[in-house]
């Protein structure tokens, strides 16, 4: 049972890292499926006949992605939506209250290190992957420095840097978050990079679970941006 | 004496140095592909037969993938006898080409290197 718990950990550990070094999901299905086939031949444990898995990642030098695809294909839509996010939330409860909207630089400030974080997401993405803690760090400055924008936010006209019209701002926003949802879902739709085992029949379904996680992962965006459009309302 | 580096141990207990297996081992499993396509485990079962110890999976396969990236060998999977499928190598025309050259530079070096340890006694079709 614990070689079994071990075996699973290492296929895992694998996966991980040669989605890390950006291996397409149809070479990683034979790889993994390579390794079981020599593993039920020879009754070894996974560790055992293959070493760890993070050097045996390494020393298949599988054919790879360019380098920084993800990042056009990926990041950079994430990064816009969150821009788009946190300017809705900036501008959603003045347009509800009817005032202008108020901008300080130190509010500004903490608004963009959310930002500045995501994008510098593809020299540390490894670590945050590898280390939990690295992961939870980057979540809780972003949330603190939400937190932050909120207290930094000026209330008065005088303490403001900027006065802005909020409706347009609002509409905007809205548009992007909307525009990328459907992009994100009708891209998803298309070929995608699963993990194929080429020892199956038929390529294997994605389940009904996986596909609504996948689209409300696309649309969670407009999702929280409702919520908060609601919760401003609501309070006002 | 121990192999652990490269992954091989002999039943036998008569372990090759790993720097030995290290050199050889790239034309030793082209050669093993040289009868007819075959998977991981008869080619390990096929190398550890003739006396070269047991070859672990994490040695031979980055090995053949190499291969299979350089062209030298392809790959195809088969349907096994009542269990999911085995991936089978087999030696293109490159990999043969290959393996012929890399085995006619061993067999000289092996038999320079026999020369002199055999004191420069004549030994038959050394050519350098």
């Amino acid at each position: 049972m614990m070689q079994e718990t071990a075996d699973k950990k290492w296929f895992d550990e694998l996966t991980l890292e040669l989605r890390l070094r950006q291996v397409p999901g149809d070479a990683i299905g034979d790889t993994v499926a390579s390794v079981r086939e020599l593993l039920a031949d020879t009754g070894q444990h996974a560790e055992e006949a293959f070493g760890p898995a993070r050097s045996y990642a390494a020393e298949l030098e599988l054919p790879t992605a360019p380098k920084h695809e993800w990042v056009k294909k990926a990041l950079w839509p994430a990064q816009l939506g969150l821009l788009a996010f946190l300017l809705f939330n900036q501008a959603v409860v003045p347009w509800v209250r009817s005032e202008v909207m108020l901008v300080s630089p130190a509010q500004a400030a903490f608004l963009a290190t959310p930002l500045v974080i995501v994008a510098l997401l593809p020299l540390y993405l490894t670590a945050a992957v590898r280390r939990i803690w690295v992961l939870i760090a980057l979540v809780a400055i972003c949330v603190m420095s939400g937190l932050l924008s909120g207290i930094a936010a000026p209330t008065r006209r005088a303490d403001a840097w900027l006065e802005l019209s909020p409706l347009p701002w609002l509409v905007g926003s809205a548009a992007i978050m909307v525009i990328l949802s459907i992009y994100n879902t009708v891209r998803g739709l298309g070929a995608g990079d699963e993990i194929v085992d080429p020892r199956a029949d038929t390529p294997r379904s994605t389940g009904v679970l996986t596909g609504v996680f996948a689209l409300i992962s696309n649309w969670l965006f407009p999702i929280f941006a409702l919520a908060m459009l609601g919760l401003a309302v609501a309070l006002s | 004496m121990t192999v652990s580096p490269l992954g091989s141990s002999s039943p036998e207990g008569a372990d090759w140095p790993s720097d030995w297996l290290r050199a050889t081992l790239g034309f030793l499993a082209l050669h093993a592909l040289s009868a007819g396509p075959s998977y991981g485990y008869a080619i390990i079962n096929e190398l550890e037969r003739h006396g070269f110890g047991t070859i672990k999976g994490g040695t031979l396969y980055p090995l053949l993938t190499r291969y299979e990236a350089a062209g030298m060998v392809t790959t195809e999977w088969r349907a096994g006898d009542g269990g999911p499928g085995r991936k089978y190598f087999a030696l293109t025309d490159s990999g043969r080409s290959e393996m012929d050259r890399l085995a006619s530079d061993w067999r000289r070096f092996t038999a320079l290197s026999n020369f002199y340890l055999d004191d420069g006694q004549p030994t038959k079709g050394i050519t350098t």
